[in-house]
């Protein structure tokens, strides 16, 4: 590990930009916000319990009213905060635009919460094709300010317009794009990060991937601050196609065909019928409301002939599948289909206002039987169960939507527990982007063998010896398990 | 999400409210939309983060004074709502909320003068131009004034126009398609006489008969979102009496602000007697650009002469078309259908100018930043004139315009519809 610190780059929205910044009103009620307050001055710490209270959750649940919240401008800020937090001994969670889908950004304790979001320093380098970034950046914003040069940053998770890059690293979100163009995890040479200890260091993909293990490790390992970021130039054609299927199961083989076939499409994404019309309610763009399943595909290069004949190769697949193929006549008409997709997520709040998202991941081969499977168990359950996601990568996002005032949180608990082994059983694993948070880390013991898990924990005991890096994430408890949120 | 809001206890609002706040699930997809967020970067001036303080002051777990201070930073733009794929009603909400919470708020005593005399002079177009005539003559005193006085002054155009009432009733020029009623709008009287008198020969000319019924009265858009739920009240039920939906085929107003507050009456009235009533009125309320847009796509619009040269317009989406009445094309269709107008798309278009009613008054320095902002984002697209739907909007934009040293003229949008009719443009 190459230890070395680094001058932060110049960030955007600070202290000292002409934007009036709230001064936390009252005076801290902790020891700790109020040690944070004389480290840092007032504007960079919320501690009055109404500017607290909305640093608890993140898109999928509520968690514990942190003590403080640090809104760093800068690495040496988040240094401070650290060794503030370790000298109080609170325990420390990370957050970006907290848009993640796992319970992640949501602290299960009283914790000190540091918030990402003024860090928003980002540097192109063309000749370099890579953007340096710290972690507040919005994920969108480095292609928007890589495009002038000819390039773009292609992972693109659903979210990109709000998420953060630091976010992003955390979870290793991923994103239509990453069918054929990877995930953020491909796209990172180096980044830099403060340990427990509050000591700043710089990875790279050299030596030990240390960089890698940070990569998905959603703050229990390190709190990343800024990453290198490799770009690429945009493909020269995209053509997008929507096919809509009777039933899932036909989209699922569609999908085997269509890649069994030969084709690479850069987008291979699904939804079925109650997604589709959440987000019909929202945007009106002319889905088809009666289809059991819509795909949307698009094919990418820099050969018009090639990326034509890929989507002609898709269209057959789906027709032979029995769907109804539409080609996107514009881009405009593309661009919506595409924000449709983006949609499904929170439009899911229109049938019921809570929900349980899976983020399996299982082979290919086996997906008409997975998503029928599901669509099954959903059924017999009575719970509104809905499945969409990146159907190109094997990624499914079973969700079951609940309402707590009308049906058990317990019943819901056990159809995500069934849908998870239906995944295991076909030999698949549990996350595929939106990491494992708190929705599953129960059904970690059943996924990962326990040598296995003691090897995860040999690394967490190595990098948080006190465990003070977002307790209650990811792994299990050694020993038994206690900690519990709410949606 | 999860709530325990005593809805009972609230009434018909909190109704509203509470079904608002259980369809949020706090995904973030509201964060890049929200102005505030975007100057200030933090969760509690955010729509989720007010939406969770609201959610925490009903259920009686925070203090509504510690939660004011970020409500009362909203502009109420609903950039949000278009942003929202959940459906909140977040307008609703921050509406319903405001009128609830105002009567136990303790402001200062100069704090409640300076409220009343906005909700006092801005609804009653003689005062306001009195009012507005006073300020410009004091406005080279400005810098010694109190920030309260100093607001209002900035925005103040150089010179204030003579009131121009207009008639109770104007005739259809040529075949009668239509008779609409109008709504005159306050501030604008005072300030641009010259948006109803271009609204009313471009509607003539397009053989509609416009009337402007009596006893009609401020929209109460501006009390209903500061507030003062009962003035509000008062101004809904005294324009219920005083347009009847039956004798028209649509009541118009060419204010964004004033036509989102008429469509609103619905809501204010829910649970109360006349909620019927005010359906049937918000139904036929439309914009003068939905109207005259509905004429364009059916091929009643009179067609507009040439420009004299190739113009390049911006048109700035106001939030109250944009994002509450949910109209984007009309306008756009309206300036096209001139040959030789070329409409420029704002970068940023989405987030607000910073104007948002009393807003500018109320929170001077954000509102100058996103004037800042705006009057930026419009200049670089180079226009040779701007247009907007909004006399808020119009102010604000012209203001900041000016001050970033340019003199290209701010227009509402069917000013250049009526400067193209008669071969001037």
């Amino acid at each position: 590990m190459t230890v070395r610190r680094r001058t932060p780059e110049k960030v955007a929205l600070n202290t000292t930009s002409p934007a009036p910044k709230p001064v936390s009103n009252g005076a801290p009620d902790n020891p700790l916000a109020a040690e944070l307050t004389h480290l840092l001055g007032p504007k960079k710490v919320l501690s009055a319990r109404s500017e607290r209270l909305n640093y608890r959750y993140d898109a999928i649940q509520f968690g514990e009213t942190p003590l403080a919240v640090v809104l760093p401008e800068s690495t040496a800020d988040v240094v401070v905060a650290v060794r503030a937090a370790r000298a109080a001994r609170v325990p420390i969670v990370g957050r970006g635009a907290a848009s993640g889908l796992s319970g992640g950004a949501a602290p299960l304790q009283e914790s000190l919460v540091i918030s990402f979001t003024r860090m928003t320093g980002l540097t192109v380098f063309p000749e370099r094709r890579e953007a340096r970034a710290q972690s507040g950046v919005v994920t969108l914003s480095v292609t928007e300010k890589a495009r002038p040069h000819g390039l773009i940053y292609p992972p693109d998770p659903a979210s990109f317009r709000t998420s953060t890059i630091g976010g992003n690293l955390g979870e290793n979100a991923g994103g239509p794009m990453c069918f054929k163009y990877g995930v953020t995890g491909d796209y990172v040479r180096a980044l830099e990060f403060v340990d427990e200890g509050g000591e700043v260091h710089e990875l790279t993909r050299g030596a030990y991937d240390l960089a890698g293990l940070l990569i998905g490790s959603e703050g229990t390992l390190g709190l990343i601050t800024e990453a290198s970021l490799r770009l690429t130039p945009p493909p020269r054609y995209t053509r997008t196609l929507m096919a809509s299927f009777p039933e899932v199961g036909e989209a699922a083989e569609a999908v085997s065909a269509a890649i069994a076939a030969g084709a690479v499409p850069s987008k291979l994404e699904f939804m079925d019928r109650a997604c589709t019309n959440a987000v019909e309610d929202f945007l009106a763009i002319g889905l088809p409301r009666g289809a059991g399943a819509v795909l949307l595909v698009d094919t990418d290069g820099d050969d018009l002939e090639t990326v034509e004949e890929e989507r002609a190769l898709v269209e057959a697949a789906c027709l032979r599948a029995g769907g109804t193929v539409r080609r996107a006549a514009t881009d405009a008409e593309s661009a919506a289909l595409w924000q449709a997709r983006r949609s499904v997520s929170p439009a899911l709040g229109r049938i019921r206002p809570q929900r349980m998202n899976e983020d399996i991941v299982v082979p290919r081969s086996v997906l008409p039987d997975v998503v029928r499977e599901i669509r099954a168990l959903g059924d017999a359950s009575g719970l509104p169960v809905v499945q969409f996601g990146h159907i190109g990568d094997g990624n499914l996002h079973p969700n079951i939507l609940f309402d707590p005032r009308r049906e058990s949180p317990r019943a819901v608990h056990d159809l995500a527990h069934e849908i998870a082994l239906v995944a295991i059983r076909h030999g698949g694993v549990l996350s595929g982007e939106h990491g494992i948070g708190t929705m599953k880390r129960p059904f970690m013991r059943e996924a990962v063998d326990p040598v296995t898990l003691g090897a995860l924990w040999s690394v967490k005991h190595a990098l948080d010896p006190r465990g003070m890096l977002n307790p209650g994430k990811i792994l299990p408890d050694e020993h038994g398990d206690g900690a519990h949120a709410h949606p | 999400m999860n709530n325990d809001i005593p809805v009972l206890q609230l009434g018909p609002q909190g109704e509203v409210m509470a079904h608002a706040v259980d369809a949020c699930v706090h995904c973030g997809f509201c964060l890049p939309a929200c102005p505030t967020y975007a100057l200030l970067g933090d969760e509690m001036d955010s729509p989720r983060g007010r939406i969770v303080l609201m959610k925490e002051v009903l259920e009686g777990a925070l203090p509504l004074e510690d939660a004011a201070p970020h409500l009362d930073r909203c502009l109420g733009c609903q950039a949000c709502v278009t942003a929202c794929p959940s459906g909140v009603p977040y307008g609703e909400l921050i509406t319903s909320f405001r009128g609830w919470s105002e009567p136990q708020r303790e402001r200062s005593p100069l704090d409640r003068a300076k409220r009343a005399a906005i909700l006092k002079i801005l609804p009653a177009p003689r005062v306001f131009s009195v009012a507005a005539r006073v300020g410009q003559y004091a406005k080279p005193l400005a810098p010694l004034l109190p920030a309260a006085l100093r607001a209002p002054m900035d925005l103040l155009p150089e010179r204030v126009p003579a009131m121009q009432p207009s008639a109770e009733f104007t005739p259809a020029r040529g075949k009668r398609r239509g008779r609409v009623a109008f709504l005159a709008g306050c501030a604008q009287q005072a300030l641009t006489p010259n948006f109803n008198a271009a609204t009313l020969r471009v509607l003539a000319r397009n053989g509609i008969e416009v009337v402007i019924p009596e006893g009609q009265g401020c929209c109460g858009a501006a009390a209903l979102h500061t507030g003062a739920r009962d003035e509000a009240l008062r101004l809904v039920r005294q324009n219920l009496g005083a347009f009847d939906p039956g004798d028209y085929d649509a009541i118009l107003s060419n204010a964004a602000g004033c036509g989102a507050g008429l469509k609103e009456y619905p809501v204010v009235l829910h649970g109360l007697p006349d909620e019927e009533r005010a359906r049937a009125f918000a139904a036929k309320v439309q914009d003068v650009s939905e109207y005259l847009g509905h004429l364009l796509r059916e091929g009643d619009l009179e067609r507009p002469m040439p420009t004299s040269r190739p113009l390049t317009v911006a048109y700035h989406d106001a939030c109250h078309l944009a994002h509450a009445q949910k109209i984007r094309l009309a306008p756009r269709e309206l300036l096209r259908a001139i040959p030789g107008v070329t409409v420029a798309e704002v970068p940023e278009g989405d987030l607000c100018c910073g104007s948002a009613g009393t807003y500018n008054l109320e929170q001077p320095e954000l509102a100058n930043g996103l004037g800042v902002r705006k009057a930026g984002n419009i200049l670089s697209t180079t226009p040779d004139l701007i247009a907007s739907g909004n006399i808020g909007c119009h102010t604000q934009i012209q203001s900041h315009v000016r001050r970033q040293g340019s003199w290209v003229p701010v227009m509402h949008t069917v000013e250049v519809l009526d400067l193209a009719y008669r071969g001037e443009l």
